[in-house]
């Protein structure tokens, strides 16, 4: 098949930056882990870990601690490796099912399209675990056949339309960070599957000042639509972890939420206009106004719709001048118990800065391990005094204590009012300042750790994060409950090494917080690792929702959490879903089968259980 | 319900299991220390290794899993041992309080602030009052448990012990597990319940194994006597009124006490399911409410999992033995006070033999509700407000059987409980010889059943029944001519009828609680041999005995405990051991009537006979209850309804139409009462707050015959009873 790529990026002529993702992923990103192929945590010829790559803070260091660290925590052994497969090639994938008359209309277009196994390959999957193992150990039993650019609305209007005609099956792909196993081709597809890769929208189209509001095309990703409204002094403040590569459509498509929400609100609250082109046509409002009374809002039917109604092509998002001053803040606890007082009473003072995020004494320790090796002595003094000042003076126990990190953003003045209440507030609940740089190194730990999850793969760790919503009154048990399900399953499935468990609360609200875990756990002598970590993470979903919890907070449903969402939103509530699909998509070609869509038992596990055949090397 | 029906897999196969078990370690701990002294006395040995070859020699300290734990006091100082430094483990999201910040945190509650809103609400009264009335509430409850006090209380309890008890065994591997679970997950413990002292031993084997005292759910009764009250406050007893009906602010106090202890795992919290002691020694069917209130913070998500103990205490001799007895009957207890347990010096001067703590297998209330709880249905509303939901209120009942049935399948059966059935057979007397033989029988009966019998291995049975009489000499004897009998009270009491029946009668209850202690074990297969014994055709279909056996499970449930839903496997499973053991014969889906009545089907009828007689009696009292006006059937209260049943028997007996004094019982009469009630044989009416019974005569006829059908009864002759100023006409009309 041909391939037409537009390679000189004439479309994006209004901007001379170009995008940071290139077109052909695999040139810049790895195939088969976390971010950018030059940037990596690796065991150096002194058997230290390094980062690798110049983009990071980390990069270039060596973090002495973190060998040992995870050495003595997950048990794991650099004598032991598990390296993954080669790369896979053409005749490792499954041959593409092609739909001629769609080929030929498309042919007939100008629309980039690809179905080079590469292009394909890289748009086949997200980010769970395990989708790292099927491109670690596996294979695809079924992928996209075919890979489209639309560069505009127009062209996606195209695309759908002819879809549509010839019953080709459709899968929205932006910056392909999903964790919720929504971008899984699902295996009883028999109809053509195209991914439809938004990377191409990536213009801002126009900002309008007067009303603080930009309206951009759903490709761009958060990286680069912050930088290119920070040249004309304007930010919108959305910062998920995974803003490095996730695209505005997709924060649409899953309801994310970004780190400063507290200032900036979450995406929906971002949201002023969105295009959707959906099989029946472009939904959407005729008015680009702060709030609307017509009935329920069509807004909420696309934002986290997963790709199941629609292509989201371009969104009008709120933005904000670039604020004058940007400051790191930390909080030590006595325990955790006491930090989730004080982030309970900050949210009830509504003085959080725009982001507080607590972790526990886990998480805490895994963050003093990252510490690069400090280049000068001086440092290494002042922390053995901050540390003898906390634990002999203060009397705090360095196992048990725990940190809140903080971002404060505005104007210096109500900057520095903001911290001075918002330690203030700390003091009562036993808190410490503990400094700005214990607080950068928390906002580190969270972009680090999708890489160092890839060192861990290398040594029999299997290991993933996971998330929830909880009112404030259930938050402390939710977290003990659930780390103590966590550690009794491990025990009664027979893993024999202590698995590592920990949590923060990530977010607060006024009504409750949004709570964020990591679980992961050296597999050796256990078969299919897996499945077992997947048996136990809906072990602790179960303990979730039984301690008030929700499905999800921001990372969705996909295909992973399916079998929850009857008993999340209950019968009536998955009706008027499927009811709305119904309408917008009657032949299901936004089939990808997330969410509401299909059986869930069916789809949930198609991954982990029949879509690939790992290897019993173990 | 597989818990259920594992318990007669099990129990079946357990036995043979601990015997080779037990040789095994007796052996092991004798030959090793005795190593080289066996070889310095040579000669005295047949084998070397060997230092006692006399079964005799060999102590009792330790038998099967059980040890003594009050023979090492024995040797050394009780001061020293209780001032040991203790090394306990605590549960380990604990946070440690005092008793007075426990009182305050339950006072500052969700909870009690909900609870004191509504009042102040509905009622108009003000803040501090309702708040003063929460406090003298907790106040009342709350226990103050002190390692002074419990440190003074110990040598007091050891040197109580010693006294009372030959030895006081326990479990011991069990103490492990308890010391790991403690540190994992809240602990409920829940010792079956036949005595008062249930609660000071289990107190003294948490202090002798270092582990924390537990808290305990006591009623008032305690709380009124001055020092002992303030005792076992200082020791860890907390108080519940026995009913609070819908005092709302009691309610919240009391869920948030026995809560928050829980919740942070101060101490392992103690209660009975049964409610109260079991003065028959039978165990009493469970009640939900405490058990309710102890599990709904796992239901609320408030802790990671509850572990619940079920903990078995045995006596050869019951210390209330015979206050139980006179309270059975209804009437005073003559001589010394009723409560003066402990004031009673001279019952330190009696021999109690030995008791028999079993701690059983613990259950995991998150493991035990997989499937059949869904606690999600708690999200939408705030933890404080009271609500569970239909299925965890199933699974509390299912689970509060569960925990009794553990309770008497873990019990330790003395011999005594044998010899006490055999002679209630042969109220008369019976030889010696006769008696030796019968018992060895029963025991196996028993033991086939999954029963643990306290059987020393190292005596003949003779020297055991011998030495078991010795030990209840006040209720039996053996006469110069090898006859043993029951003793009559030498009390002269005469009752106003001229006799001292009650006395005798008394004397015979006490006999009876001991046989009581064996019935649990046979009730099922009595249940199936009753119909078969009394069946006048020559076979009898499966169906109608399975029909049958529903019938007696329904008038004994008040009785005997058995797992709600699960009486056709009880059934099943019953009959497949008379088929097996018992020489009870089915053929085509009936049983063959002749072959199979014999001395199996007879014996275990004849154990259950009196409480059919019982029954029987109470029906017809009821059937001879006169229309009052308007042809309205006459109301009554329950109570009056025993009493007046009991005047009934004690008629029979007088006439000698009835030999089981036993049916005296007013626990018997409520509780038949209690079984018509739910077979509607009698009805229920609330008039001016209080419930009243009346009988729906055409059902009650019904059970009269079919009760009567099941046993010999006596011949009803019109009899005219005075009872206080009434004359009551009990007549045959059926
Ligand atoms: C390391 C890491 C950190 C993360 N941190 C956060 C975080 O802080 N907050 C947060 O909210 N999430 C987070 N996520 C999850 C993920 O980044 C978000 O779900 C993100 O919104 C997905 O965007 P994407 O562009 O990568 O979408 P993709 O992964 O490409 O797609 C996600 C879903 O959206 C659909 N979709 C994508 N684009 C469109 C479109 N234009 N129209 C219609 N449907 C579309 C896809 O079909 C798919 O169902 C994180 C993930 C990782 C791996």
């Amino acid at each position: 098949m041909s391939q037409r790529h537009s390679i000189e990026g004439k479309d994006c002529a209004t901007d001379v930056d170009p995008p940071s993702i290139p077109k052909r992923r695999q040139e810049l990103l790895k195939w088969n882990g976390w971010g950018y192929k030059d940037s990596k945590f690796i065991v150096n010829k002194d058997n230290h870990v390094e980062f690798t790559g110049e983009r990071y803070q980390l990069s270039g260091h060596t973090m002495t601690l973190l060998r040992d660290w995870m050495i003595k925590t997950v048990g794991i052994s650099l004598d032991h490796k598990t390296p993954p497969q080669p790369e896979l090639t053409a005749k490792d994938m499954p041959t593409p099912v092609r739909n001629e008359e769609f080929l030929a209309d498309i042919r007939r277009t100008n629309i980039s399209h690809s179905d080079d196994c590469q292009d394909r390959l890289f748009r086949a999957h997200g980010h769970t675990l395990s989708e790292m193992f099927i491109l670690r150990e596996g294979r695809f039993s079924r992928m996209p056949d075919l890979v489209v650019w639309p560069a505009s609305h127009n062209e996606v209007v195209k695309l759908v339309e002819l879809a549509n005609k010839h019953n080709v099956c459709i899968i929205p792909f932006g910056g392909g960070t999903s964790v919720s196993e929504a971008l899984l081709c699902p295996e009883q597809e028999t109809r053509m599957i195209i991914s439809l890769d938004t990377s191409q929208m990536n213009k801002i189209l126009w900002v309008d000042e007067k009303n603080l509001v930009a309206h951009i095309e759903c490709g761009i990703i958060g990286q680069d639509l912050e930088r290119l409204l920070a040249k004309k002094g304007y930010c919108t403040g959305h910062e998920p972890d995974s803003m490095e590569f996730s695209s505005l459509g997709g924060w649409v498509a899953t309801r994310a939420s970004g780190m400063k929400k507290n200032i900036y609100g979450n995406i929906e609250d971002l949201v002023v206009h969105v295009k959707c082109v959906t099989p029946r046509g472009t939904m959407e409002k005729s008015c680009q106004v702060p709030r609307l009374s017509s009935g329920p809002d069509i807004h909420h039917f696309i934002l986290g719709s997963e790709g199941t109604l629609g292509v989201v092509t371009e969104v009008t998002l709120k933005i904000r001048p670039v604020p004058e001053c940007k400051k790191y803040g930390s909080i030590v606890f006595p325990d955790f118990e006491h930090g989730v007082a004080c982030l309970r009473e900050i949210a009830k003072q509504k003085c959080a800065p725009a982001s507080i995020r607590l972790m526990d004494n886990e998480q805490f320790q895994f963050g003093h391990a990252l510490k690069p090796e400090s280049k000068s002595t001086f440092t290494n003094f002042m922390d053995g005094l901050k540390k003898f000042y906390i634990t002999r003076i203060k009397g705090f126990d360095l196992n048990t204590m725990a940190v809140a990190t903080l971002l404060f953003e505005g104007a210096k003045k109500d900057v520095d009012a903001q911290e001075k209440r918002v330690y203030e507030i700390a003091a009562q609940f036993g808190g410490l300042a503990g400094g700005a740089e214990n607080g950068e190194r928390g906002y580190m730990l969270t972009f680090a750790i999708a890489y160092i999850r890839d060192l861990g793969f290398e040594y029999y760790i299997v290991a993933e994060s996971f998330e929830t919503s909880v009112p404030w009154d259930r938050c402390l048990d939710l977290c003990t409950n659930v780390k103590d399900r966590l550690h009794r399953e491990c025990k009664e499935r027979g893993i024999q090494f202590p698995p590592y468990i920990t949590c923060r609360v990530t977010q607060t609200y006024d009504a409750g917080a949004c709570v964020y875990f990591y679980f992961g756990f050296n597999y050796r002598g256990i078969q299919n690792p897996v499945q077992l970590y997947d048996d136990i993470e809906s072990c602790a979903r179960d303990e979730i929702l039984a301690n008030g919890g929700s499905i999800s907070h921001h990372h969705g449903v996909g295909k992973l959490r399916k079998r929850w969402l009857k008993k999340t939103v209950g019968e009536v509530g998955v009706g008027a879903m499927r009811a709305i699909k119904e309408y917008l998509d009657p032949q299901n070609i936004f089939g990808s089968g997330n969410l509401m869509v299909g059986d869930p038992e069916e789809s949930a596990h198609n991954s982990s259980n029949s879509n690939v055949s790992l290897p019993s090397k173990l | 319900m597989y818990v259920l029906s594992a318990l007669w897999n099990v129990t079946l196969v357990r036995l043979p299991y601990i015997k080779s078990h037990c040789y095994l370690r007796r052996t092991l701990i004798l030959s090793s220390p005795g190593r080289k002294i066996a070889r310095k006395m040579s000669g005295q040995s047949r084998n070397s290794w060997i230092i006692k070859d006399d079964p005799r020699l060999v102590s009792a300290r330790q038998k099967d899993f059980f040890v003594d734990i009050i023979d090492e006091r024995r040797h050394t100082s009780d001061i020293g041992w209780a001032l040991r430094q203790r090394e306990v483990p605590a549960y380990k999201y604990n946070k440690a309080r005092s008793p007075a910040e426990i009182k305050n945190d339950v006072l500052k509650s969700d909870r009690v602030k909900y609870a004191v809103e509504k009042i102040m609400e509905e009622s108009g009264a003000s803040l501090t009052d309702v708040m003063k009335e929460a406090e003298s509430i907790v106040d009342e409850m709350a226990h103050n448990l002190r390692v002074g006090v419990i440190r003074g209380f110990a040598i007091f309890l050891v040197k109580v012990m010693k006294k009372l008890f030959q030895r006081v065994y326990v479990n011991e591997e069990a103490i492990s597990k308890v010391r790991t679970l403690i540190k994992e997950y809240p602990v409920l413990l829940m010792p079956s319940h036949r005595s008062y002292l249930d609660f000071l031993l289990m107190s003294y084997v948490f202090f002798h194994y270092d582990l924390p005292l537990p808290v305990i759910a006591a009623a008032m009764d305690f709380m009124g006597m001055k020092f002992f009250g303030w005792l076992l406050r200082n020791s860890g007893a907390f108080y519940i009124r026995r009913s609070f009906g819908d005092d709302q602010l009691y309610w919240a106090v009391f869920t948030e006490y026995v809560q928050t202890h829980i919740c942070n795992g101060d101490s392992p919290v103690e209660f009975y399911v049964e409610g109260t002691r079991s003065r028959t020694q039978k165990s009493l069917p469970p009640k939900f409410g405490m058990m309710s209130a102890s599990l709904e913070p796992y239901f609320k998500a408030q802790v990671p999992d509850i572990m619940v103990l079920p903990i078995s205490i045995s006596y050869d001799r019951v210390l209330e033995e015979k206050l139980y007895a006179y309270e059975l009957l209804g009437v005073p207890k003559p001589k010394e006070s009723a409560s003066g347990v402990f004031k009673a010096r001279s019952i330190l001067e009696e021999d109690f033999g030995n008791v028999h703590i079993f701690i059983g297998d613990p259950v995991s209330i998150r493991n035990y509700s997989v499937g059949s709880v869904d606690r999600t249905s708690h999200s939408i509303s705030p933890r404080y407000i009271a609500s569970l939901s239909f299925q965890e209120q199933a699974l509390i009942q299912k689970l509060s059987y569960d925990v009794t049935l553990q309770q008497l399948r873990n019990m330790a059966i003395s011999p005594w409980s044998m010899i006490a059935a055999v002679l209630l057979q042969n109220l008369d007397g019976i030889p010696l010889r006769q008696l030796v033989k019968e018992v060895e029988w029963l025991k196996r009966q028993a033991s086939n059943l999954g029963a643990y019998i306290d059987y020393p291995v190292n005596e003949t049975a003779e020297a055991i029944v011998h030495h078991n009489v010795f030990t209840h000499k006040n209720i039996a004897k053996i006469t110069e001519d090898g006859i043993v009998e029951l003793v009559s009270d030498d009390s002269m009491l005469v009752d106003k009828n001229g006799d001292n029946l009650m006395t005798q009668a008394a004397q015979e209850l006490m006999v009876c609680l001991y046989r009581n202690q064996l019935l649990n074990v046979f009730v099922r297969v009595a249940m199936v041999a009753i119909p078969i014994n009394s069946c006048v055709k020559d076979t009898l279909l499966i169906a109608e005995l399975r029909s049958q056996y529903q019938l007696l499970e329904k008038l004994l449930n008040q009785e005997f405990i058995f797992m709600p839903g699960q009486t056709d496997q009880d059934f099943d499973m019953a009959l497949s051991c008379l088929t097996r053991t018992c020489g009870v014969i089915v053929q085509d889906g009936s049983v063959m009537i002749k072959k199979s009545t014999n001395k199996y089907t007879t014996f275990f009828s004849q154990m259950f006979e009196p409480f059919l007689l019982g029954y029987w009696v109470m029906c017809r009292y009821l059937l001879s209850i006169q229309n009052g006006a308007h042809g309205k059937p006459l109301v009554k209260l329950p109570k009056t309804i025993s009493k007046e049943a009991q005047v009934l028997s004690s008629q029979l007996i007088r006439d000698s139409h009835i030999k089981h004094k036993e049916v005296l019982s007013l626990d018997m009469m409520n509780n038949s009462l209690h079984s018509l009630y739910h077979l509607g044989a009698v009805h229920k009416e609330k008039r001016e707050g209080k419930t009243y019974m009346y009988p729906n005569l055409v059902l009650l006829s019904k059970v009269t015959e079919d009760l009567s059908k099941f046993i010999e009864v006596p011949p009803m002759p019109q009899t005219t009873i005075n009872m206080d100023t009434k004359t009551v006409v009990v007549n045959a009309k059926l």
